[in-house]
C-alpha cells in the first residue's frame, strides 16, 4: 500500500535543496553588497522569521494578533539589556526568544477565550503596554532615548556589524521555515488546524484547546522574539517608538500577503514588505501615500496572498496543459475488525439535568447503555436528546446529576477529558475538520490528544495503517487524501464515524447519523452500527429513522419534553401507550393528512423553468432541467441525495447564481438573472434547507421580517401564522436559536408565508423532524391549498411528499427522469430506482 | 478637585470614543466587518468642517451639514472598495484594506488641508462653562458632547429594536441569505451601516474639533481606543458600547490624576485586557446561541 | 508531485523578481553633488520636515545660483521620510549614504532619529548637520572622530536658560514641569533637573501629556495643587496650546516658560488669546528688522512658495532659519576640503572662518570639540503678539 499522507522524497529533496539555493544567494550577496543592502536583506530575513512564527498562529490556528511587536520589543530589549551588561550576545539572544515566549504562553490565557475582533483588541492592548512599559520602566530601558550602542555579534573572520547579523538572520529564517513546515505537517500542525476548522470537534477526538492555542501563541511569539534580539544588534539601537503599533500591522501583512498557511508565503510577503517601502523611498512625502495605494492594490490583485495567486495561475496553466496530478490510489484492505477485542465500559446516567434560561431543556434523565449493544435514545424533536448527547460528551455543562463511564465519574467534566475517558461522536451537523484530508482526520484523532514533538510527525503518522482500515471497515470508498471539506453528504457521515473510532473508543455516540442518507446507505449504516456493537462498544444513538432505530437497537430510552417517558426492548416501545401517545406512529401521522386532492383543472403556468445548467465547479449540478409549475398546484420535486434538488431551490429563489444555461420566468417575467431579494418581492418565496431562522433574534421578530416586503396589515398575519403554529406563539419571545428542529422549521415556514407569497418553495422541510412534527407541518402545508398558495416542495420523505402533491418529477443526476401526477409517480419504478439507484 | 476634574473630562473624553465605537458597532452588527481606520474618518470629519467654515468662509451650519455628508460618503467609498471586495470572498484582507485606506486618506488631506495643525474655534469653547459663578473647568461644548453621544446611543437603539429597517439589518448580521429571502437587499444595507459609521465618526471629528488641534492624523491613536471601547462594550450592543466609552474616559482621568499619564495606557489596555479575560463578550455583551 | 513543489515556492520566485528591481538602479552620474535629508515628511512631525526643506532649498539655490561647488558641481537635496520613527531614518540614512552616496547627511526633527543615525555616520564617516533636533548627545557623541555638527539649540543650554529666565522674569522659587511624553520631553526632563539640582532647587511636579491628548486639566491641577509658581512648558505647537487652552478652562494664571515648541505653527490661533503668555526660546525671528540676507531670504521663500504670502507665513521659523545656516556652513565645509570626501569634509568644517549668516555672523563657528555653531547667547526669548514672534520686551 502506498503512503498516501507522506510526500515523496524527491519533493523533501527538491525544497532542501532550493532552500539551500536561497540561502546561498542571500550570503553571498550579503558578504558583498554595500551596507545598505544588507540591511534591507536582514530586514528581510527578520520579518520573514516574525511572519514563519505567525504563520503558525494565523496560517494553522487561523487567530490574528496585533501585537506581536510587543514581542520583537521583548526580544530586542533583553538582548540590548543584558548586552550592555556584558553579556554575550549569544546568551542573551535565547533569553530573550525565551522571555517573548513565556510571555506569549500568558498572553494566550486570555486570549484564548476570544474570538475575531475580541482577539484582536486583546493583542493590541498588549502591544500598547509592552511599548509603554518601556518607556516607563527608564532605569532599565533608556525610556523614550532608548538604548544606544548595541554591539553586533561576530562571526570569526567571515562578518562582522550587520553582515554578521544578516547571516545569522538568514540561517534563523531558514530554521524557522524548516520548522514551520515540519510543524504543519506533524502532530501540532494539524491539531491546530483542525481546532480551527471546529473547536467543539477538535475537544471530542481528546485535544487540548488550551494547550494547542497557547503553543501556537508561544511558537510564534518564540519567532518574533528571536527576530528582535537580532533587530537590536542590527540596527544598534531600540526606541520604544520603533516597536509601535504600525509594526504590528506589516508583521501581519507579511503573512496575509504572502498567502496564510502556506509555508513560503511569510517569506514571500516579507520580501513585499520590507522592498516595496524601499522602491518607493525616492518618493519623499508621498511615499506613505503610495505605500497605501499599492496595498489595496495588492490586496486586490491577490486575496489569497501571493501564494495563492501564484497557484491559481499553475492551476490554469494545468488546466490549458491539459495535466492533472494523480489521484491516490483506493487502499484495498479487507474490511476487517480494526478496533482491538477488549472488554469496553458501559454509560450510566444519574439524575442529569439542565435547563436554558429557565427552560427545562432535559430533567432527572437516567439511564444505562451496556457495552455491546445499541442503546437508541428518541423522541419528538424538542424532547431535548441532542441536548443530552451533548452533556453526556462534555459540551454541555449540567446543571445537576451525573454520568459514568464504567466506574470513573464525568459529569461536568470538559469534553476533552471525557474524550481521552473513552467516548467518542459524531455530529449532527458534520463537524469534519474541512481544511484536513479525509485520512489526516482520523489518523488525528488516532492520537487521542497526546500529540508528542512539537515538531514530530510521528504520533499520526503512525496511525495511517489504522486510519485507512477504519476508512474501509466504515465503507469509505473515495480518496483518502481528497479534503474532507470537499465530501459528499453520505461520506462526511462515515468518515465521521471512523474518526470517531480511532480514538478506540469504549462509547460512541451518534447523533442523528442516518440524516439525509438514501434506504440503501442508511441501511450500510445500520450494519455497521450492528457490527460495532458486536466487536463489544456501547452505541448510543439518538435518530428519527425509526426503522433503523427498531431494526438495530438492543435497548430504547424514550424522551419527551426532556423526561424521560419510557425504558425498554424496542418491541415494548412499541406497545407502550405512552410513546404512542406522545410520539409513534408515522402510519398514525400521515392518517391525520386529509387528501383533498381534486383532478387539476388545467390552469395557467406561473413558474417555468426551461433547460437550465447551473453548478458550483467545472461539471454542473443541474443539466438541462424543465419543470412547470402551474397555477395552485402543489408540486413534489423527488430524489436522491446529491440530485441537484437544493441547488435547483437556490437557484429558484435567486440565491445560487448564474445559470450556466436555460431560463425561469415567473409569471411571463424572465428572473434568470434576478437576485433573491427581487425574487421575494415577484411573490417566490423560499423556505430553505436547515431551516436558517435568526438565531439572536426572537420568535416574534423572525416572523416580522418575513413581512419585510409587504409591512401592511403586518399584526394580523402574524397572528395567523401563530394560529397555523401554535408552538411558536408559547415560545414567541424566545431567541429564535434556542428553538428545537421543529420549531425552528415551523418558524422558517411561517416566516416566509409573512412574504404573502404566491409561490412558496420548501426545501426539506421534514429533514430531521419527528413523524407528529412533519404530519402537524404537512397538515399546515395542505391547507395553504384554501388560501391559493401555489408549492413546489422538495423532500426526503417522497411517500408523505406524493400524498399531498397533484404532480411531482423525479431528479437524478441534475437530469428530470419522471414527470407526471402524484399517483403515476408513485407508482413509476423510475422513483424507486432514483432513491434505491440500479 | 483632583477626582472631579478627572470625572468631568473623563465624561467628555469617554463619551467621543463611545461616539466612534457606535461606528465599529453599526459596521459589525450588519456585515461583521470593521472600517478599521475609523480615526480617519473622525478626522475628514474635523478637517473639513475647518474647510468649509474657515477656508471658504460658509456659515457653520451649511459647513457642518456638508462635511457631515462627504464623511457619510466616504463611508460608501470605504465599503465599496475597501471591504466589498474582500468580505465578499469570504476573506479577512478588508482589515489591512482598511488601513491602506487610512493611510491613503490620512496623506491626501496631509497634502491638501497642510502639515500644520489648525484650530476650529468654535461659540461652545471660547469661555470654561459656570454654574453659579464656580468655574467647572470645562467648556459648554465638553458638557455637550456625552448628551448627544448618549442621545445617538439611544437613537441608534431604537432604530435597531423600534424600526424595520433595523431589525432588518440585524437579519444581515445573522444570516445574510436568509435575510435576502426575506427580500432585504444586502448591498444597501450594508453601505448603508458604513455611511452611517463614518458619519458617527464625522459628527465626532466636527464635536471634538474645537478643542483640539486639526491636522491630518489627529484620529490615529483615538481611532483605536475608540475600537477598543467597542470591543469592551460588546461590540453588538449600543448602549453598551456608550457606557464602555464613558468607563473607559472616566478610567483614563482617574488613572491620569492618580498616576500619572505615564501609565495611563498602560493601566486602561490592561483593564480591557482583563475585562475581557473575565467576560469574552466585552462586559456588555451576550453570549452567542451556541449549538451543534 | 513535482507541481506541488513548484506551487510552493512560485512565491519565492515571484518575489525574488520583486526583489531584483531593488537592484537596478541606474548609474549615477557624479556630477550634481548630494546633500542628504533625512525627517519626518507624514505625520505629526511633517510640518517641521517642510520648513527644513524650505531653508535648504533656498540656500542651495543661492549656491547653485553662484556656480556650485568645487567647480562647478551643483547641488542636489535629496529627501527621505522617517515618519519620526528611528528604524525607518537609519534605514533611510543607509539608503542615502551607500546608494545616493550624499556628501552631507541633515538630520530632523526628532532626536531619536538623529541618535539612532549618528553611530552611522561616524561608522560610514559621513558628515552629519542637525539643523534642529536638540538633544545634546547628537554633537556629543564618543564617535572617534565625530562627524555629527549642529546648527540649532541644544538642550541642556536651552534648560539652563529656562530656568534662568524664569528666576529673572517671573522670580519664580517653585517651578512645575509639564512636558509631553516623547523623548523630547524626556530629554528635556533630565536637563531641567540637572539645571535645577545644579542651583539647589527641584520641581515641585513633573506632569506628562500625550501629544494628543485632548484635555490636560488633570495633569495641570496636580500641578497647581502642588503650589508651582511658573511652568517648564515642553511641547510642539499642538500639545503646547492644549497645555494653554487647559490652564484656560481652569482659570489657572500662571507664569509659562517654554522649549521652542510654540514657534512652531500657528500658536496663537490654537491656543487662543493667552497663547500670548507663553515666554518661549527661539535661534531666530524672521519678524523685526532684518539683516540683508534675513530680507533675501524672506524674499526668496516668498517667491518660491507660493503658499508664503508674508511672514507669519514661515512656519517653523527655527526649522527655516537653521536649515538655511546649515547648508551654507556646509557648503563652506565642502569648498574648503576641495573634495566630498566625508573626512575631509569633516575637517572642512573646522576650517570656516567667517560667514555672515541669517542667524548671526559665524565666527570659526566648530571646532574639534566644538560641534555646535550656536551657543547660549545666540539664543533670544521670544512670544506672541497677535500672529507674529517677537523677543520678549526687556
Amino acid at each position: 500500500m502506498r503512503p498516501i499522507a507522506r510526500k515523496s522524497s524527491f519533493e523533501g529533496l527538491a525544497r532542501a535543496a532550493a532552500l539551500l539555493l536561497v540561502l546561498g544567494i542571500c550570503s553571498a550577496l550579503t558578504l558583498h553588497l554595500n551596507g545598505y543592502y544588507v540591511f534591507v536583506l536582514a530586514n528581510i530575513a527578520l520579518l520573514a522569521l516574525v511572519g514563519i512564527g505567525m504563520n503558525a498562529l494565523i496560517g494553522l490556528t487561523g487567530q490574528i494578533s496585533f501585537g506581536h511587536v510587543g514581542f520583537y520589543a521583548v526580544g530586542a530589549y533583553t538582548v540590548a539589556i543584558l548586552g550592555k551588561a556584558g553579556l554575550s550576545f549569544w546568551l542573551a539572544w535565547p533569553i530573550g526568544a525565551l522571555i517573548a515566549t513565556a510571555l506569549g504562553a500568558l498572553l494566550a490565557l486570555p486570549a484564548l477565550r476570544v474570538k475575531g475582533p475580541y482577539l484582536a483588541m486583546i493583542t493590541i492592548a498588549f502591544g500598547f503596554i509592552v511599548e509603554h512599559a518601556i518607556v516607563e520602566s527608564r532605569g532599565l530601558t533608556g525610556g523614550q532615548n532608548g538604548i544606544m550602542g548595541i554591539v553586533s555579534p561576530t562571526l570569526g573572520a567571515l562578518a562582522r556589524g550587520e553582515r554578521a547579523v544578516a547571516l545569522i538572520a538568514f540561517g534563523a529564517a531558514a530554521l524557522a521555515y524548516i520548522a514551520y513546515s515540519l510543524l504543519a505537517r506533524g502532530a501540532w500542525g494539524t491539531a491546530m488546524r483542525a481546532l480551527r476548522d471546529s473547536e467543539a470537534a477538535a475537544e471530542s477526538i481528546g485535544l487540548n484547546p488550551l494547550v494547542i492555542k497557547t503553543m501556537a501563541f508561544a511558537l510564534s511569539a518564540f519567532c518574533a522574539g528571536a527576530a528582535g534580539g537580532l533587530f537590536a544588534p542590527l540596527s544598534g539601537f531600540v526606541t520604544p517608538h520603533t516597536f509601535g503599533f504600525s509594526q504590528s500591522i506589516l508583521f501581519v501583512l507579511v503573512v496575509m500577503i504572502g498567502g496564510a498557511g502556506a509555508p513560503s508565503g511569510p517569506i514571500v510577503g516579507a520580501i513585499i514588505v520590507g522592498v516595496m517601502p524601499e522602491l518607493l523611498s525616492s518618493l519623499e512625502d508621498f511615499r506613505l501615500l503610495f505605500f497605501g495605494a499599492l496595498l489595496l492594490l495588492v490586496l486586490w490583485v491577490a486575496p489569497g496572498g501571493m501564494i495563492g495567486l501564484g497557484s491559481a495561475f499553475l492551476r490554469a496553466l494545468r488546466g490549458k496543459l491539459g495535466l492533472t496530478s494523480a489521484q491516490a490510489t483506493i487502499p484495498t484492505t479487507t474490511a476487517q475488525a480494526h478496533l482491538p477485542r477488549r472488554a469496553r465500559a458501559g454509560l450510566e446516567a444519574s439524575a442529569l439535568s439542565i435547563q436554558f434560561g429557565g427552560v427545562h431543556a432535559v430533567s432527572d434523565l437516567s439511564f444505562a447503555a451496556a457495552p455491546g449493544a445499541v442503546t437508541s435514545l428518541i423522541g419528538p424533536n424538542g424532547a431535548g436528546k441532542t441536548t443530552a448527547l451533548n452533556m453526556l460528551s462534555g459540551f454541555y455543562r449540567p446543571s445537576s446529576g451525573t454520568f459514568f463511564i464504567g466506574k470513573k465519574e464525568l459529569g461536568g467534566a470538559p469534553a476533552m477529558r471525557i474524550a481521552r475517558a473513552g467516548l467518542a461522536r459524531t455530529y449532527q451537523t458534520s463537524q469534519l475538520f474541512g481544511s484536513l484530508s479525509v485520512v489526516e482526520n482520523v489518523m488525528l484523532a488516532a492520537a487521542r490528544g497526546r500529540l508528542g514533538m512539537i515538531l514530530g510527525s510521528h504520533k499520526i503518522r503512525s496511525a495511517e495503517t489504522l486510519a485507512l482500515g477504519l476508512l474501509a471497515y466504515c465503507g469509505y470508498a473515495g480518496d483518502p487524501a481528497s479534503p474532507s471539506a470537499d465530501l459528499a453528504h453520505v461520506d462526511r457521515r462515515i468518515v465521521e464515524i471512523a474518526r470517531a473510532l480511532a480514538l478506540d473508543p469504549d462509547i460512541l455516540l451518534l447523533d442523528e447519523p442516518a440524516a439525509g442518507l438514501s434506504t440503501q446507505d442508511k441501511e450500510k449504516l445500520a450494519l455497521l452500527l450492528r457490527r460495532l456493537a458486536d466487536a463489544g462498544l456501547t452505541v448510543i444513538l439518538v435518530e428519527h429513522d425509526m426503522t433503523l432505530v427498531m431494526g438495530i437497537s438492543d435497548a430504547i430510552v424514550v424522551l419527551d419534553a426532556g423526561k424521560r417517558i419510557a425504558m425498554g426492548a424496542p418491541a415494548e416501545i412499541q406497545l407502550d401507550p405512552a410513546v404512542r401517545k406522545a410520539y409513534l406512529g408515522e402510519s398514525e401521522a400521515a392518517g391525520t393528512i386529509s387528501v383533498r386532492r381534486k383532478p387539476s383543472p388545467p390552469s395557467q403556468e406561473i413558474l417555468g423553468i426551461s433547460g437550465v445548467f447551473a453548478g458550483y465547479g467545472a461539471a454542473p449540478v443541474l443539466q438541462g432541467i424543465d419543470i412547470q409549475v402551474r397555477r395552485n398546484e402543489v408540486v413534489a420535486l423527488l430524489g436522491a441525495n446529491g440530485a441537484g434538488k437544493s441547488t435547483l431551490m437556490r437557484l429558484l429563489s435567486g440565491l445560487h447564481r448564474p445559470a450556466l444555461a436555460g431560463g425561469i420566468t415567473l409569471d411571463g417575467a424572465d428572473i434568470t438573472n434576478l437576485p433573491a431579494e427581487k425574487i421575494v418581492r415577484l411573490g417566490m418565496v423560499l423556505s430553505p434547507e436547515g431551516r436558517q431562522v435568526f438565531p439572536e433574534l426572537s420568535v416574534l421578530d423572525n416572523i416580522r421580517l418575513g413581512a419585510f416586503t409587504h409591512p401592511e396589515g403586518m399584526d394580523a398575519r402574524v397572528d395567523d401564522m401563530l394560529t397555523r403554529f401554535p408552538r411558536l406563539r408559547e415560545r414567541l419571545h424566545q431567541r429564535a436559536g434556542l428553538l428545537s428542529g421543529g420549531e425552528q422549521q415551523m418558524l422558517a415556514v411561517a416566516r416566509a408565508l409573512m412574504s404573502k407569497p404566491r409561490i412558496l418553495l420548501l426545501d426539506e422541510p421534514s429533514l430531521g423532524l419527528a413523524p407528529k412534527i412533519v404530519a402537524d407541518l404537512f397538515a399546515a402545508l395542505e391547507r395553504l391549498r384554501e388560501d391559493e398558495i401555489t408549492v413546489l416542495l422538495v423532500d426526503q420523505m417522497a411517500g408523505l411528499a406524493l400524498k399531498i402533491a397533484d404532480r411531482a418529477y423525479v431528479i437524478e443526476g441534475g437530469c428530470i427522469i419522471a414527470s407526471g401526477t402524484a399517483d403515476e409517480i408513485a407508482g413509476d419504478p423510475a422513483l424507486a430506482r432514483a432513491y434505491l439507484g440500479g | 478637585m483632583l477626582l472631579m476634574s478627572a470625572l468631568v473630562s473623563g465624561l467628555g473624553l469617554g463619551s467621543m470614543y463611545g461616539l466612534m465605537a457606535l461606528g465599529f458597532y453599526v459596521t459589525y452588527a450588519v456585515s461583521g466587518t470593521v472600517n478599521f481606520a475609523q480615526g480617519s474618518s473622525m478626522m475628514l470629519g474635523a478637517v473639513l468642517t475647518f474647510a468649509f467654515t474657515r477656508t471658504l468662509g460658509w456659515p457653520a451650519p451649511v459647513g457642518i451639514f456638508c462635511a457631515l455628508a462627504i464623511c457619510a460618503l466616504y463611508g460608501l467609498v470605504v465599503e465599496f472598495i475597501a471591504v466589498r471586495p474582500f468580505a465578499s470572498r469570504g476573506s479577512d484582507s478588508w482589515l489591512m484594506a482598511t488601513v491602506a485606506l487610512g493611510i491613503v486618506l490620512d496623506n491626501l488631506v496631509m497634502f491638501t488641508f497642510g502639515k500644520e495643525p489648525r484650530n476650529l474655534p468654535s461659540p461652545l469653547a471660547q469661555a470654561p462653562l459656570e454654574i453659579a459663578g464656580v468655574n467647572l473647568g470645562i467648556y459648554p461644548l465638553q458638557a455637550l458632547i456625552p448628551v448627544v453621544g448618549i442621545a445617538l446611543a439611544g437613537g441608534l437603539y431604537l432604530l435597531s429594536v423600534r424600526t424595520r429597517w433595523g431589525k432588518a439589518m440585524l437579519a444581515v448580521a445573522q444570516n445574510s441569505a436568509a435575510a435576502r429571502l426575506m427580500g432585504i437587499p444586502i448591498r444597501p444595507t450594508v453601505s448603508f451601516a458604513f455611511a452611517l459609521s463614518t458619519l458617527l465618526a464625522g459628527i465626532a471629528g466636527v464635536l471634538i474639533a474645537p478643542l483640539v488641534n486639526v491636522n491630518s492624523d489627529m484620529g490615529t491613536l483615538f481611532g483605536l481606543k475608540a475600537f477598543a471601547v467597542a470591543i469592551l462594550g460588546g461590540i453588538g450592543n449600543p448602549w453598551g458600547v456608550m457606557l464602555a466609552g464613558l468607563f473607559f474616559g472616566v478610567s483614563e482621568g482617574i488613572v491620569t490624576v492618580t498616576l500619572g499619564s505615564g501609565y495611563t495606557q498602560i493601566i486602561t489596555f490592561s483593564l480591557v485586557i482583563l475585562a475581557l479575560a473575565l467576560r469574552p463578550n466585552g462586559i456588555f455583551g451576550r453570549a452567542e446561541v451556541k449549538k451543534l | 508531485m513535482a507541481l506541488a513543489f513548484t506551487r510552493r515556492h512560485i512565491g519565492a520566485l515571484l518575489a525574488s523578481t520583486v526583489f531584483a528591481g531593488a537592484f537596478v538602479t541606474p548609474a549615477l552620474a557624479a556630477d550634481p553633488i548630494k546633500i542628504g535629508l533625512v525627517t519626518a515628511l507624514s505625520g505629526q512631525s511633517a510640518l517641521a520636515g517642510e520648513a527644513i526643506s524650505r531653508g535648504m532649498t533656498i540656500a542651495i539655490d543661492e549656491i547653485n545660483a553662484k556656480g556650485g561647488l568645487l567647480g562647478g558641481r551643483k547641488l542636489e537635496l535629496v529627501r527621505r521620510d522617517d515618519e519620526g520613527n528611528p528604524a525607518k531614518g537609519v534605514t533611510a540614512a543607509r539608503e542615502l549614504i551607500f546608494r545616493e552616496q550624499v556628501a552631507v547627511l541633515f538630520g530632523g526633527l526628532d532626536t531619536p532619529v538623529s541618535m539612532a543615525i549618528v553611530p552611522l555616520v561616524n561608522a560610514e564617516k559621513t558628515p552629519f548637520m542637525g539643523p534642529w533636533a536638540a538633544g545634546t548627545g547628537i554633537t556629543k557623541n564618543d564617535g572617534k572622530p565625530n562627524f555629527a555638527f549642529r546648527v540649532s539649540a541644544v538642550d541642556e543650554i536651552v534648560n539652563v536658560g529656562m530656568l534662568d529666565y524664569a528666576q529673572a522674569t517671573f522670580k519664580a522659587t517653585k517651578p512645575g514641569m509639564i512636558l509631553v511624553n516623547n523623548p523630547w520631553g524626556e530629554s528635556n526632563e533630565i536637563g531641567l533637573k540637572a539645571a535645577l539640582a545644579a542651583k539647589g532647587m527641584s520641581a515641585v511636579g513633573i506632569e506628562k501629556f500625550e501629544g494628543n491628548d485632548v484635555d490636560v486639566v488633570p495633569q495641570l491641577t496636580r500641578l497647581r495643587s502642588s503650589g508651582a509658581d511658573v511652568l517648564f512648558m515642553v511641547g510642539n505647537v499642538g500639545p503646547s496650546a492644549q497645555v494653554v487652552k487647559s490652564l484656560d478652562r481652569m482659570g489657572w494664571k500662571v507664569p509659562i516658560v517654554s522649549h521652542w515648541g510654540p514657534a512652531g505653527g500657528r500658536f496663537t490661533e490654537l491656543a487662543g488669546p493667552n497663547g500670548k503668555d507663553v515666554h518661549f526660546v527661539q535661534t531666530y525671528s524672521f519678524f523685526g528688522n532684518q539683516s540683508e540676507t534675513g530680507k533675501r531670504v524672506i524674499a526668496s521663500l516668498m517667491a518660491k512658495y507660493p503658499s508664503i504670502k508674508g511672514v507669519d507665513d514661515i512656519t517653523p521659523a527655527v526649522g527655516v532659519a537653521n536649515a538655511y545656516d546649515g547648508v551654507h556652513l556646509s557648503a563652506l565645509a565642502i569648498a574648503a576640503a576641495g573634495s566630498t570626501d566625508g573626512d575631509a569634509v569633516r575637517q572642512g568644517f573646522y576650517k570656516i572662518d567667517k560667514y555672515e549668516g541669517l542667524i548671526k555672523t559665524y565666527e570659526k563657528p566648530f571646532a574639534p570639540g566644538v560641534h555646535d555653531a550656536l551657543q547660549a547667547k545666540d539664543y533670544v526669548w521670544a512670544q506672541f503678539i497677535a500672529d507674529r514672534i517677537l523677543p520678549v520686551a526687556k
